[in-house]
């Protein structure tokens, strides 16, 4: 008979027996006959397939059975076997607390949310809410900048960001999370930095990653609520998509020049971006902040609307946006709201859906590769138009951006033809000239180029990239704006 | 509830403020009441995680084994296990879950700049997939 050591632990399963005599030729026959005298130590020791728990080690006198034959490992009559379980853990940065919810406040943060604790519908009940909560933030750039800042400030208990961006001096105008000295670097570590400046206390999930159909379901599954602060379609139909397969509230928001709209999506018995946008605009239609430009203050007011509506979703209390689209025109200063209602036959949270799963994003939204393809041969590169004329080529540079980008900055002999003027100034250029065209960044002198084809223009090529790739590879003195 | 007398409290915090900032590991021995466990003996123990000690702890079975031989020759039950997390908050990680055993509670203390600033006990259940939070009490000294 073999004898096996009980840990303190498991005594109250032996009745209080600190050694177990047992019978048996190896390991698991020793075990076996261990659980088959105490079966409620059954469950300690092995798991529902009847393998030993993976923290459970046994010792055959001083050596580990793992380094042995295992639960092989001949016994005999003189044989100690001691149990002894693998105990190890960490802070350990890179992996995810466990979910522990906290019931209570600490003395500093009840000195701290004090101006939240009076207010009956946060109180300590709802400010302990706000510390569980875990908010996940889609884009730490115009939307999300206030949104992260706020989010911080209320106590918000876990934020993760996901963005790949890094600091640009165009963005500072608006994405008050970072500041002058954080240019070149990460928006993320930006950001995080400034949220830990205001709440220590806070978890911040840093994913420095765009945000795809790969990985959404597993970032975004770890959260309750997330708020879509990104700047393209493709992102925000995956947002609006995995929110409602993982029945998240999307907290959206959206801005363009001097308009922004707010909402929240899949949220209860709500609708979803696509029972407002089932279809996204053809590509380039809709121009990006880059190519339209934003009223920096903008993003400031829809971001705080965002953390307002996931703060009050936080705390069950008020009335949120849900079924209301809010329109804010801040050139007019108007607040407008259209009604919304889930649509029966939308394809992702209709009564019937047919997108159960994340699909092709860059596909759906008509961007990406097959656009670029048929445009190579129509096009031509900034150092290629810049050899042109320091060749003295012949040849007309038409520049399609408005007057008043073109006084930011422009390009030595190029002739300012708006793009909105083009089809009635058509007479101004030569059908058989050799003519290239820009802009900002080149999607509406793609336009101009498309204008002037279908016109029966024969030599007429986009200059990839724009003004702004002209000043990276040609000429830095010409500012980018 | 788990509460822990305060010759062990100052013990453990001592403990793990002197390996500040890496993470320091023990046992807590005591009784196990039918209405609380009372911790009234802490054993400091050496770190055994090979590598970078900031953020990692792991506990060499030799030591648990002479911890448990320790309070079953002094009649008492090894209750739990602590280790501090250097300038963290007193979480139970991913980490700390996956390499937990249910049979203990597991105290964590967080060490801000090298002083103590707040603890949690943890019970991890069997499966390692989640923890509860268990009440924690300590007595002053």
């Amino acid at each position: 008979m073999a004898k096996i050591l009980i840990p303190t632990a498991l005594r109250q399963f032996t009745e209080q027996k600190d050694a177990v005599d047992v019978s048996g030729a190896t390991v698991g026959e020793a075990l076996t006959s261990l659980t088959a005298q105490y079966p409620n130590l059954r469950k300690n020791l092995f798991n529902d397939a009847g393998k030993l728990r993976s923290f459970v080690n046994v010792y055959v006198n001083d050596e580990d059975i793992r380094y042995l034959e295992k639960t092989e490992t001949k016994v005999t009559s003189d044989t100690t076997l001691s149990i002894v379980p693998s105990i190890a853990g960490g802070s350990s940065v890179v992996a995810d607390p466990v979910d522990t919810a906290a019931t209570t406040l600490t003395n500093e943060e009840i000195a701290r949310f004090s101006r939240h604790l009076i207010l009956s519908e946060v109180g300590m009940e709802g400010q302990v809410k706000l510390k569980n909560a875990k908010i996940a933030m889609v884009g730490a750039g115009g939307l999300g900048a206030p949104v992260g800042l706020y989010l911080a400030a209320a106590g918000i208990g876990r934020v993760g960001i996901i963005d790949f961006d890094v600091v640009d001096a165009s963005n500072l105008q608006r994405q008050v999370i970072h500041g002058t000295k954080d240019l070149g670097r990460k928006k993320l570590d930006s950001a995080a930095d400034r949220m830990k400046d205001i709440n220590p206390n806070m978890r911040i999930d840093k994913y420095d990653t765009g945000l795809t159909s790969a990985n959404a379901f597993e970032i975004l599954r770890d959260y309750d609520i997330v708020i879509d602060g990104t700047d393209n379609f493709p992102t925000r139909y995956l947002v609006n998509d995995a929110c409602v397969l993982l029945k998240k509230p999307n907290v959206y928001g959206s801005i363009f020049r001097f308009e922004g709209q707010a909402t929240v999506f899949a949220y209860g018995d709500g609708p979803c971006y696509r029972c407002l946008y089932p279809e996204p605009p053809p590509p380039g239609l809709v121009p990006s902040c880059a190519e339209g430009g934003v009223l920096g203050i903008l993003p400031g007011l829809i971001g705080v609307v965002q953390a307002t509506e996931a703060v009050k979703i936080i705390l069950g209390v008020g009335e949120t946006l849900k079924n209301r689209l809010l329109l804010y025109d801040a050139l007019n200063m108007r607040f407008r709201e259209l009604k919304l209602r889930r649509d029966k036959d939308c394809p992702v949270c209709g009564d019937h859906p047919t997108v159960t799963q994340l699909i092709d994003y860059q596909q759906f939204c008509g961007v990406g590769e097959p656009v670029a393809a048929p445009a190579v041969e129509g096009v031509i590169g900034p150092v290629e138009v810049k050899q042109k004329q320091d060749r003295g080529d012949m040849f007309t540079l038409i520049d399609v951006r408005e007057p008043h980008e073109y006084r930011i900055a422009s390009i030595p002999g190029a002739v300012l033809i708006p793009l909105g003027q083009l089809p009635a100034r058509l007479g101004e250029l030569d059908k058989d000239a050799d003519i290239v065209a820009h802009c900002k960044t080149g999607a509406r002198s793609q336009k101009a180029v498309d204008l002037l084809k279908q016109n029966g223009f024969k030599h007429v090529r986009n200059m990839t990239g724009g003004i702004a790739a002209w000043s990276d590879k040609v000429d830095p003195k010409v500012p980018k704006y | 509830m788990i509460e822990i007398a305060s010759t062990s409290w100052d013990a453990m915090v001592a403990h793990a403020e002197s390996t500040f900032p890496n993470e320091c590991c023990g046992a807590m021995l005591g009784k196990n009441g039918s209405e609380k466990k009372f911790v009234t003996e802490a054993v400091a123990f050496e770190n055994a995680f090979h590598g970078e000690q900031a953020a990692r702890y792991e506990i060499s079975p030799e030591d648990l084994l002479a911890a448990d031989k320790a309070a079953r020759d002094r009649g008492l039950d090894l209750i739990g296990i602590y280790h501090s997390h250097p300038d963290c908050d007193a979480y139970f990680s991913k980490t700390d879950l996956e390499n937990s055993c249910p049979w203990y509670s597991f105290v964590v203390l967080s060490i801000k700049a090298g002083k103590f600033d707040h603890a949690n006990s943890f019970l991890p259940d069997y499966e390692q997939t989640r923890a509860e939070r268990e009440e924690l009490k300590w007595q002053k000294s």
